[in-house]
Parts: structure tokens; sequence; C-alpha cells
């Protein structure tokens, strides 16, 4: 439950205060309706300012860290403008800013930097080197539409270097490896997603990635993942139980032995019950549904594409889960199955594959990453728009009473 | 790779971002001139320009960042001879991680997004050392 702060202001004659409807508990959302004006009150036209703000909060969870630059690129490319960093401030600033969205990087709230945690023995991973009272406190203010002096965590030097001033956007994005870790953070969050990689395809990633480095072997990169291992479970793995839509990345069942990681099968699991999210589905909501698209209609090249779509348990919850098994080769085999997804949150037919087809070039784009990312931009969008939707229409309802 | 031209990393929507590539082209008038012309480009030629860096102080911090992985990894791998389960075998290969994920992400911030770090810092700083136009 969110939990609102109420600013008192004595020096006015009379005033009311109208809170929001408990429906509308996600964000705070304080209301100041003045019968007589006595004096102007700089605090009392601030708190007006704070009113009107509507930042929706996203976390993204996932193991390298803020890393994800293309995934991020395809959800604030859904509300237009591109995602770049900061203007005139630090280079080595994690942070992403587009006209709707602010991405910050969790790593800023280490309160370790890279010698500390080498001092004390603990790995980025382990909470006791992040510092989840500022990372509450912070979320919370930008939440309410007041401006932070956020810290900045540089990579390269392992160095936390002086704080940049961030203004409360419209969609702001925490992204890291601790999102969904502190409850109060969580409370605080309108929606989540977990990227849960595989081992073997954490491992043919890892190889991928690291590989062209001349400091690097596979017996390096095969160490790096099991050190971290312990505690990647430990810290990082449970928070998934907590997202509202998991991306799930797996090997594929299509190509027998395939272990170069190349073709991925995906899953979209779905939170049932979460508030302004409608799951996507095959077909028929509800119903188990297994499609291979590929036959007379549309010719599709080896391996080709099955689709799974089916209701599920995950961790206690309810949910639906849509996987995709394959490869896109053509743009007619994505649009045929654009045709054929139900409750995309899209706003004309075809969307999806512009969207796709506008990062043609980064990592994912002909598999179901690239799709599902793309998809669960759309439902971001869909869900802000309702969040706001709601918010203007709770004022005018609470004036009548 | 989403292309109809099956080209190897191809970018079919977005046109060519060097003056230099137009000169190895025949001039041609169709409509499909960018995907045809595509084709033909020497792919090194292309990767090269997409890929580098245009500052000197970006191109420092990619061989800063590929050095320390080498240096870490030596470091990791000697620390957990001793012992692979303490927790000081655990922090250096994270080390490792973190700056192998540093050096990744500043390849792809180059490679797909091509912003390099210190553009906007760059416009105000222009005579800076670290702002000097990385030549090759």
């Amino acid at each position: 439950m969110a939990v609102s702060t109420i600013y008192s202001t004595q020096a006015l004659n009379s005033t009311h205060f109208l809170t929001s409807s408990p429906s509308s508990s996600t964000s705070k959302q304080v209301f100041f309706y003045r019968r007589h004006q006595s004096q102007t009150n700089r605090r009392f036209n601030t708190i007006i300012t704070c009113a009107a703000q509507q930042t929706v909060v996203i976390g993204l969870a996932a193991d390298s860290g803020c890393g994800k630059s293309t995934f991020m690129r395809r959800l604030t490319s859904v509300f237009g403008g591109a995602a770049e960093p900061p203007k005139g401030g630090n280079p080595d600033s994690n942070t992403l800013i587009s006209d709707m969205t602010t991405v910050i990087c969790l790593d800023d709230y280490h309160s370790l930097d890279r010698t500390g945690r080498k001092e004390k023995g603990v790995t980025a991973l382990d909470p006791r080197a992040n510092d989840f009272d500022l990372m509450y406190e912070q979320v919370k203010a930008l939440k309410s539409g007041i401006a932070v002096e956020k810290p900045i965590y540089n990579h390269v030097t392992g160095l936390l270097d002086a704080p940049e001033l961030i203004q409360p956007p419209k969609i702001l994005v925490i992204e890291g490896l601790h999102p969904m870790f502190d409850e109060r953070v969580r409370e605080l969050l309108d929606f989540s997603i977990y990227l849960d990689i595989s081992n073997e395809v954490k491992f043919a990633w890892k190889i991928q990635r690291d590989m062209a480095e001349r400091g690097h072997s596979l017996e390096s990169i095969k160490a790096s993942i099991e050190a971290r291992k312990p505690d990647f479970d430990a810290f990082i793995d449970p928070q998934k139980q907590y997202a509202d839509a998991v991306i799930e990345v797996l090997p594929t069942q299509l190509i027998p032995d395939d272990n170069e990681g190349k073709v991925l099968r995906v899953r979209l699991i779905m939170k049932e019950g979460v508030k302004y999210f409608s799951p996507v589905y095959l077909f028929d909501e509800g119903s188990t549904i297994s499609w291979i698209p590929c036959g007379r209609k549309l010719t599709c090249s080896y391996p080709g594409i099955k689709f799974n779509y089916e209701p599920d348990t995950y961790f206690d919850h309810e949910v639906s889960v849509l996987e995709m098994d394959g490869q896109f080769d053509r743009l007619d085999e994505l649009i045929y199955v654009e045709s054929h997804l139900s409750n995309l949150s899209s706003k004309f037919y075809g969307e999806v594959t512009q969207q796709m087809l506008k990062h043609a070039d980064f990592p994912g784009s002909n598999n179901g990453t690239g799709l599902f990312q793309t998809i669960v931009g759309l439902k971001i969008r869909d869900l802000y728009e309702q969040l706001i939707a709601n918010k203007a229409t709770a004022p005018a309802e609470a004036a009548k009473a | 790779m989403m292309s109809a031209t099956a080209s190897h990393g191809g970018v079919m929507m977005l046109p060519s971002p060097s003056g230099a590539l137009q000169h190895q082209r025949p001039p041609t008038v169709t409509g499909s001139d960018m995907f045809r012309v595509r084709r033909k480009e020497p792919r090194g030629l292309r990767l090269v320009v997409a890929a580098t860096a245009k500052y000197k102080g970006t191109k420092m911090r990619e061989e800063k960042l590929s050095e320390m992985i080498e240096e870490k990894v030596k470091e990791a791998t000697e620390v957990c001879e001793a012992d692979v389960r303490s927790e000081e075998c655990k922090v250096a290969w994270d080390e490792v991680e973190e700056v192998s994920q540093a050096r990744a992400d500043l390849r792809i911030k180059l490679k797909f997004l091509n912003q390099d770090p210190l553009e906007s810092f760059c416009q105000e700083n222009p005579e800076t050392d670290e702002c000097r136009i990385y030549e090759d």
C-alpha cells in the first residue's frame, strides 16, 4: 500500500484536504481546495505543483545491471523520442533521458564503491553493497514530483562520483539488480519486469560478449558465472516472484542439442489481476493453444516458429504465459504473427511490427526477446495512459462530494 | 537478422552515416537504391565507421576497460587458486563481470546507438584533450 504524506499549512485560514480514493492507491495524490485565500504561501504553491505530477514508476530487474540499453531503447521508443544521457553532465553517467521517460541505473545507489566492496568482501549483488534507504527516498521523491540529487556510480573508475540533478519525469524506469528487493521500493512500482535468462543462454551470451576481449577465455567466462551464482541465486533471483511480467529466455526446443544460444525460446509470463495490465493472448483467452504459423499461408525457413499460450501458476500467482520459440526471417512472418495476437494494446494494426523494424539492427529483433520487449513497451504505455485518465477523473469526483 | 536483403548485420532503414561510402558506389537511380547498394558495401569498412569511438577520450576509456579486464581476470584466477569459494574469489570475479559489462555497454552504445558518451561534454568543451577527434 502506498503511504500518503500530508503537508500541513497552518498559515492558511481554511483548507480542505481531499485524499485520493482507495482504488487509486498505487500513487499518492493530495488535493488541496481553498475557500479563502489569506496570503500567498510559497510552500502551499509548491504543494499544488506536486499534486499535479503523475509519475509512473517502472522497475526492471536484470543480471547485467544497467546494460539493457537496447531494451530501454525499445521501451522508450514506444513513447517516441530517443533516450540519451543527460547533456553536459558527467560523461560516465548511467542515466538516460527522453521526452517522457527517465531511466535510472540502480548501481548509482551502491553504498560501497569497488574498493569498499573488496575490503568488505561483498559483491555488487549483495544487498550490503547498496543503500536501499536512499533508493527508497529518492524514488519516492521523484514519484511525488520532487527533483533529486542522485549519486553516480562510475563503472569505469569504480568510484562514486558527484551527484547529478534528476528532474521528475512522466515515466521513471529504475533498472538494475535490485529494483524489487526492498519492500518499500516495491510498493512504489506501478509495474515491474524481471528478465530471467537461463544459465545456458547466459553462458552463450557472455561468450558472445567477452570472447573478443584479449583478457577472456572460455574458462574465465565460466568461472565468473560460477563465482557469482551463489549471490545471484540468494539475492537477485527471488525478486522474480514479485514481478508483474517475467521475460524468460531459454534455449530453443526446435533444434536438438543446440548449444549456440542463437535460436531462443522466450516466455512472457504475465501476472493476472494486475491493475491496468491486461495480458496478451493467442486466439482464446485463458485456454491452452499450441500454434505453428508456418504452413500453407506462411513459409518459414529452418527452424521455423512455434507459439504456445496457456494459463499457469507462478509462485502461487495465476499467470498467463505466451511463448515463442524460433526466429523471424522476414517481415511478413512478423506481421502474420502480430495479426493473430490479441490484447496487444497497440494503437493501430502493425504497430508491433513497425516498432520492431525501427530497431531491426538490435540484438533480439528476430526472436521473442525483441517481440516481447516491444509488447511490454506497449503495455506500459497503456498502463500509463489508464493511470493518467484515472487521476484526471478522481479529483473531479472528489470536488463534487 | 530481420532484413529483406539478408545482408549480415544489415541496417535497412537508416541512411549511411558516412559520406565516404558514397564514393564507392556507381550512381544508381531507382528507389530500391539503398537496399541494393548496401549489399555491395564492403562489410569491413562499414563496421569501422559504425563501431569506433569519435573522441580520443572514448577511445582511451575503451582501451582502459580492455586492460582492466585482462588485469582483473589474472587477479581473479590467482586469488581463486587458494579457495574457489572464498569471499575474495567471488568479489574478484564480480569485478571482472562489472568491467566486462562496462566494456560491452560502451561497444553497444557506439555500435547500435551511434552515441559517443562524450558527445555532449565535447560540444561544451571542444578544446580539452579528451575531445580531440580520434584518428586511426
